[in-house]
């Protein structure tokens, strides 16, 4: 029974973990806390739903698709208007992306309507024993493709120039501008990645819980949670943090009742921030 | 000096005059703007003069609300007392939290006091006593009903009174000196021998004061409180936007924006039903793009205000 409560725990921590990763990477690199993040999970998920139910596409299939759409209107956004606004008092950027999120979600509702929607896929009930539990297919496969994304991003951040150019511009804003670095540039890709990890977030997903167009809310805040749970600025921290959080809350539903799911996050979430502030592993200045 | 008195007298006093003038709908219209001119001043106190930007203020407007249901229902008192009490609340609840959770700057502040909102909601929403999802109901003004829309203006209006009084009173004091130092630099400040701890402390309990008076007004004049209304973000976000539309930091700023921005509001939401919501997404945008100073210190007249001055505004912070 436990450990049943656990894998389920990890499964879905895996899922938060690639929520949150999109949200810290924004967050560190440019000190914008996006509070529209959710929305771009829930535009990731309509994305899936739309392609699956209009012509037919595999979520699995989709999911490229639907980050690289994301990839270029997160571009846009931060390209556009974000980037007019990233040095001013921190609650402007809050505010501003604030304003993003009821546009997104407002003009989401008014075209796709609140009803509340879901991609069922011929497999979505698969699943198989192993040491006595049970294991949802496409539950396994959601936080493999998380575990294997999250890997990329880590590649491309240590390996690559581009990921290079990204955290020069985070580290040191000045001298990576004299080193010839297109900041502007750097800051509109890089939340065109955050974003892209939203939809690939929200793509997962939509397979495997219902999507409307206010579910960004709520994954907001979670994504909110696991960041400060795993700490900013390094990238282990969201997927340690999303773990976390996911067995926390399986297995403090399980005892309390799935009621208090929220109030567990939360708490947690506050404790962490008071007690300390630079998440469990405790990122560098 | 004397004149901005004499304006402040004349506003008032038009205010004052207004219901012999409007309508049961129109003076409950105004009833909600000047709540969220109360809520948008008592964020000032924090998010303005103490330059820590609380996204969770609507905590102190929702336990105020709760406050008041429980103080009438299950204790048995009169609206006044219970008015007080769920003030106090508010103000003990900033106090407390506020000596933890303003240890942190920046956005941890911003979302620690996101996080306690969602937190306490989430409490509500679980407690035996605030009857959880289901919500509560207050017991219904025995006035008649003209009557009682007047009761719900005036007892508003007498609050934001208090509220902006105390404020000029405060940035009169130590304690508004103190906080202004706190924003500028609270390092500095703190080596001076301020008191950081207590002061910003002592500034979100006020900031919490008002905005629990704001929650039990909004809770009578309602008859029916639900977790979900009364502890909205949005909300919240939505007394920060007013703040900020009418100028961060000055006396009068947050209630004109507060005026603004709900006219504004409830004219989009007359006339375009659905979409006012998107209108007012657009609204945020473009105050934050191009005003983010607010609109009074468009109208201080330091300097023309065309084109170049909101083209300013966008060259000075962008990358």
């Amino acid at each position: 029974m436990f450990t049943q409560v656990l894998i389920n725990g990890l499964l879905k921590g895996g899922l938060y973990a690639l929520m949150a990763m999109g949200m810290s990477l924004i967050w560190g690199v440019m000190n914008i806390i996006n509070i529209a993040h959710g929305s771009f999970i829930m535009l990731g998920a309509y994305a899936t739903y739309w392609l699956f139910s209009q012509f037919g596409v595999d979520p699995f299939v989709s999911l490229p698709l639907s980050m690289a759409m994301m990839f270029f209107l997160g571009w846009l956004v931060q390209k556009y208007l974000i980037n007019f606004v990233v040095q001013a008092d921190i609650f402007i950027t809050l505010l501003l992306t604030f304003g993003i999120e009821l546009l997104i979600n407002n003009l989401a509702l008014l075209f796709w309507t609140a009803d509340v929607r879901k991609v069922n896929v011929s497999y979505g009930a698969g699943n198989f024993q192993l040491l006595g539990t049970t294991v949802p297919a496409v539950r396994l496969a959601a936080f493999v493709l998380a575990l294997l994304i999250s890997a990329i991003l880590f590649y491309v951040m240590n390996r690559s120039r581009l990921g290079r150019s990204i955290r020069a511009t985070s580290q040191e804003l000045d001298a990576a501008k004299l080193a010839g670095v297109k900041v502007g540039n750097i800051y509109a890709i890089t939340f065109g990645i955050g974003t892209a990890l939203a939809a690939a977030a929200g793509t997962l997903w939509s397979i495997l819980f219902p999507i409307d167009p206010t579910m960004g809310g709520i994954l907001t805040l979670k994504s909110f949670v696991v960041t400060i749970i795993g700490g900013l600025g390094t990238m282990l921290g969201p997927l340690i943090g999303g773990l976390i959080l996911g067995v926390v809350e399986a297995v403090g539903t399980n005892w309390l009742g799935s009621t208090y799911e929220n109030l567990i996050s939360f708490s947690i979430f506050l404790l962490v921030l008071i007690f300390m502030p630079k998440g469990i592993l405790g990122g560098r200045d | 000096m004397k004149k901005s008195f004499i304006v402040s007298g004349v506003v008032v006093a038009v205010a004052a005059a207004l219901p012999f003038f409007l309508g049961n709908f129109t003076l409950r219209s105004a009833t909600d703007i000047l709540i969220f001119a109360i809520l948008a001043s008592s964020w000032n106190i924090i998010g303005g003069y103490t330059g820590y930007a609380s996204f969770g203020n609507i905590v102190f407007f929702g336990l105020g609300a709760y406050a008041a249901a429980i103080c009438m229902n299950n204790l048995g008192l009169g609206f006044f007392p219970a008015l007080l009490l769920s003030g106090l609340v508010g103000a003990a609840f900033g106090y407390l939290t506020g000596l933890p959770i303003l240890r942190l700057r920046g956005h941890y502040f911003a979302i620690a006091t996101l996080g306690l909102a969602e937190a306490t909601k989430a409490l509500v929403q679980n407690l035996g006593i605030t009857e959880g999802n289901s919500g509560m109901y207050l017991p219904i003004p025995s006035l008649g009903i003209d009557a009682s829309y007047r009761f719900f203006y005036y007892t508003s209006l007498g609050v934001l009174v208090i509220l902006l009084l105390a404020t000029w009173l405060l940035l009169r004091s130590k304690l508004g000196y103190g906080l202004i130092a706190i924003r500028e630099d609270e390092d500095a400040a703190n080596s001076v021998g301020i008191n950081t701890t207590l002061f910003k402390s002592t500034a979100f309990s006020l900031s919490g004061l008002f905005s629990g008076f704001a929650g039990a007004i909004y809770a009578y004049q309602q008859g029916f409180i639900k977790p979900e209304p009364v502890f909205t973000v949005a909300s919240t976000v939505k007394m920060i936007v007013m703040a900020v539309f009418g100028g961060i930091g000055s006396l009068w700023g947050p209630t004109i924006g507060a005026v603004i921005i709900e006219v504004l509001s409830n004219v989009l939401s007359a006339h375009f039903l659905v979409i006012h919501t998107i209108f007012f997404g657009t609204i945020v945008i473009l105050v934050i793009l191009f005003a983010p100073k607010g609109v009074s210190d468009i109208f201080r007249g330091r300097r023309k205000v065309g084109v170049a001055y909101f083209l300013e505004n966008i060259r000075k912070n962008k990358v």
